[in-house]
């Protein structure tokens, strides 16, 4: 630790002639623990900043190092990203309330919180969402199950009869899906549901932000004991729509310590074969679904072909439409589609 | 007198339009003023003359106006040629019909169809002259009254008389097929550091309020700032009627000189900036197979999904056929960073392509379109003596600072820019039917 200590007093001292020593010593003497104060005395500028703790994050093997510390330093000065912060003001200094700012939340990621968390935001698709711990933070290739839905021309065009559309989610968390939905399906009514108060209370503090609440209605419900009340209250859905757990238990230790440390385990683990909870759900559709309405999940690459076997064996009023890729060409997407009345 | 030509790419009618001598012993020592046609003599005749500046533009060719133009005889012979055309085809409808197979008779019905409204045109024009005649010689006459009348008889002939030159010239010049489209705007500092970046910021954000003065749309793709509030290099989608067809002719390298804000001894430096103009193709006319790209993410390793949590949504896309690379940082959606990294991939294979397909047509000319010109040192923005000089066509304006706004000056010299062009595909026209026949 004092190493690190010599090692970042160096630093600063080389990079922004900062004289007092003493604050800086200080200053990372609670390095490990996390918590950590501010330097007193010491001007240090955006890009230094970035730097300096970029280098702190690597020596603590934090993971993406520079990103981390770019993520949360644009953030303080009111930037999405490094690159929309303009050039000159990288080079100024930071005010008391800015870099005690940065002081803090990049202390919060020495103890591997997600920078999602650290910044309390995160975007999908359009929209920014507010982040919470534990609710799970949306991942990059959900964005292209929203894709998915929206390709769906029936659903977007035509249909001008139908005033309003009604879509299931299970399985909100932030509530990232439903409310990218609303947002560019103006005819659509949505049915959030989660097993986890924090999610919904989340989702709603979302949907609110967005002003997309009227169309919203989250519940607090688990679709694996409450499959019951679900029917009665949201029956018939046109489309349901799911980024459910789908981890096989046995990988849930293999996770990075960000994941394992900070986020909702009941969100990941699926059981033993990370179905647990996409068999209900699936069970659920064929009983919830108008005639030839669609069920988009997103899926561990291993699930397509058991999926489409169980669909065969078990639920025949439901019929595999496809799997689709996700950026990076791993199997990620089924679609499937309930059998209209003419089977 | 100076005496040039252009080498032996124009033919003879082409030189005959342009009013120029030409002795047959310089031709091929030639002096070019244009750059592009003096590289492809120079590289053939090692001892040419190096082409002299455009300080003081040498009016080798100008815009001619409508009625020089018209007094061209290659444009008389072109639209008789036209009207014989258009009456043989008539013709053999009417007369043929019974012999003639259906192809025939399709390509005639489709050539009248093409040739009708010119032939239309040139005959009101025709009457329209006559009619101006007629009124000629009635201001002969010494009657007040009559003369009054006659008076504004000719202005208005006059007029229509314009208007149909105008009408026919637009017939004549085909439409490009691309001037519909939408485009990408990049900027790129060149020589001259902080400078040359300041300048880039400079002319960004005169595009910028271009575009706004049109009402077009201008969205901006990606920035990298420099230390002192320049570019390093920045591009802008720019939608909106005409965009493309406007701006075609801004790209190139942009020479500024004057003593920058860096420069602590009042000494003058020159710097440069880079435009491409790529234009971008609307999703039918122009499909990407998704087979023939390879998208790169961060998240290709492992297994991805729920098991990873990353910020890195940076997004490369490489077109495999031909290698062109496209990628996006700039925001947190990787969604987002994907679909603009698709824009920018889009509009460089579309300009590549439309290149190749346009290349031939604008070989000789003085506006060079896509990478040939991307070389070309277009215009200079000369501070201390307050001027714009366009090069290419050897113009000159005034009000540096009144042309960096983006509004009426830079839309003067681009109005300019285009009756150039389109005097330059009228010239392509009547000579390539000069050379048929």
């Amino acid at each position: 630790m004092f190493k690190t200590i010599w090692f970042l007093n160096r630093l600063l001292h080389r990079n922004s002639g900062v004289s007092k020593h003493r604050g800086v010593v200080r200053l990372w003497s609670n390095a490990a623990e996390g918590a950590v104060a501010p330097p007193a005395d010491c001007s240090i500028t955006a890009e230094q900043a970035i730097r300096c703790w970029a280098q702190h994050f690597t020596l603590h093997g934090i993971s993406e190092p520079l990103l981390s510390s770019q993520y949360i330093i644009s953030h303080v000065l009111g930037e999405k990203t490094l690159e929309c912060v303009q050039r000159k003001r990288l080079r100024d200094t930071l005010t008391d309330r800015e870099r005690e700012s940065v002081w803090e939340l990049c202390s919060k990621r020495l103890t591997r919180m997600p920078v999602q968390y650290v910044i309390e935001e995160w975007d999908f698709r359009d929209l920014t969402l507010k982040m919470r711990p534990p609710v799970f933070i949306p991942r990059p290739e959900t964005e292209e199950l929203v894709s998915l839905v929206l390709e769906d021309s029936r659903l977007i065009q035509g249909e001008s009869h139908r005033t309003d559309l009604r879509c299931l989610e299970v399985g909100c968390g932030s509530g990232a899906i439903s409310l990218s939905l609303l947002h560019s399906i103006p005819q659509l009514r949505v049915f959030a549901l989660d097993q986890s108060q924090t999610a919904v209370c989340l989702t709603m503090e979302n949907a609110n932000r967005l002003g997309l609440q009227d169309r919203l209605e989250v519940h607090l419900l688990d679709v694996i004991k409450d499959a019951d009340v679900i029917l009665s209250k949201c029956n018939p859905v046109d489309f349901l729509i799911s980024n459910p757990p789908y981890l096989l238990s046995q990988d849930m230790k293999t996770l990075q310590t960000e994941i394992l440390k900070f986020e909702d385990h009941s969100a990941l683990d699926g059981g033993l074969d990370g179905l647990s909870v996409i068999r209900p759900i699936l069970a659920l559709s064929s009983k919830l679904l108008t005639p030839r309405g669609r069920v988009y999940l997103e899926v561990a690459p291993c699930h397509p072909p058991i999926i489409q076997q169980l669909i065969e064996e078990m639920m025949p009023g439901l019929l595999y439409l496809e799997t689709r890729c996700d950026l990076t060409n791993r199997p990620r997407f089924c679609i499937l589609q309930k059998k209209g009345e003419d089977g | 007198m100076a005496v040039v030509c252009f080498g032996k790419s124009l033919s003879r009618a082409g030189r005959q339009l342009l009013n120029v001598t030409v002795f047959r012993s310089i031709t091929r020592a030639s002096v070019c003023r244009c750059p592009a046609i003096h590289r492809t003599v120079n590289s053939t005749i090692p001892h040419a003359q190096r082409a002299f500046h455009a300080s003081q533009p040498v009016m080798v060719t100008k815009i001619l106006s409508m009625e020089e133009i018209f007094n061209k005889k290659a444009l008389h012979d072109y639209l008789k040629k036209k009207e014989m055309e258009y009456n043989s085809c008539l013709q053999s409808l009417n007369t043929e019909s019974q012999t003639l197979d259906d192809e025939h008779v399709k390509i005639n019905r489709n050539n009248l169809s093409v040739l009708g409204p010119l032939v239309q045109k040139i005959k009101e024009l025709e009457e329209k002259q006559k009619e101006l005649e007629d009124t000629l010689d009635l201001l002969k006459d010494n009657d007040p009254e009559l003369h009054e009348l006659a008076e504004s008889e000719k202005e208005a002939c006059l007029a229509a008389i314009q208007d149909l030159r105008q009408q026919i010239l637009s017939l004549l010049i085909p439409e490009e097929e691309s001037d519909m489209s939408d485009l990408v705007l990049e900027v790129t500092a060149g020589v001259g550091g902080q400078e040359a970046m300041l300048f880039t910021a400079e002319i960004f954000d005169m595009y910028h309020n271009f575009a706004a003065f049109h009402g077009w749309g201008f969205d901006i793709l990606e920035v990298m700032s420099s230390e002192l509030g320049g570019i390093r290099r920045a591009a802008a989608s720019i939608s909106g009627p005409f965009s493309y067809k406007k701006l075609k002719f801004e790209a190139g390298v942009h020479r500024v000189q004057r003593v920058p804000k860096t420069e602590s001894k009042g000494r003058i430096h020159t710097s440069t900036m880079t435009v491409a103009i790529l234009p971008q193709p609307t999703e039918i006319s122009f499909t990407i197979s998704p087979k023939d790209l390879r998208i790169e993410t961060k998240r290709a390793s492992g297994a991805g999904g729920q098991h990873v949590n990353t910020t890195d949504s940076a997004v490369r896309i490489v077109h495999l056929p031909t290698g062109t690379v496209a990628e996006c940082q700039q925001e947190r959606s990787q969604i987002k960073n994907k679909e603009t990294a698709m824009t920018l991939l889009r509009a460089k294979l579309f300009s590549a392509r439309l290149e190749e397909e346009t290349s031939k047509r604008y070989l000789a000319r003085k506006l060079q379109i896509g990478s040939r010109g991307r070389s070309e040192k277009i215009r200079t923005y000369n501070f201390s003596q307050d001027r714009i000089t366009d090069h290419r066509i050897g113009k000159t304006v005034h009000d540096v600072h009144g042309f960096l706004q983006g509004e009426e000056l830079l839309e003067e010299m681009i109005v300019f820019l285009q009756q150039f062009s389109e005097q330059e595909s009228l010239m392509d026209i009547l000579q390539d039917c000069d050379q048929n026949q």
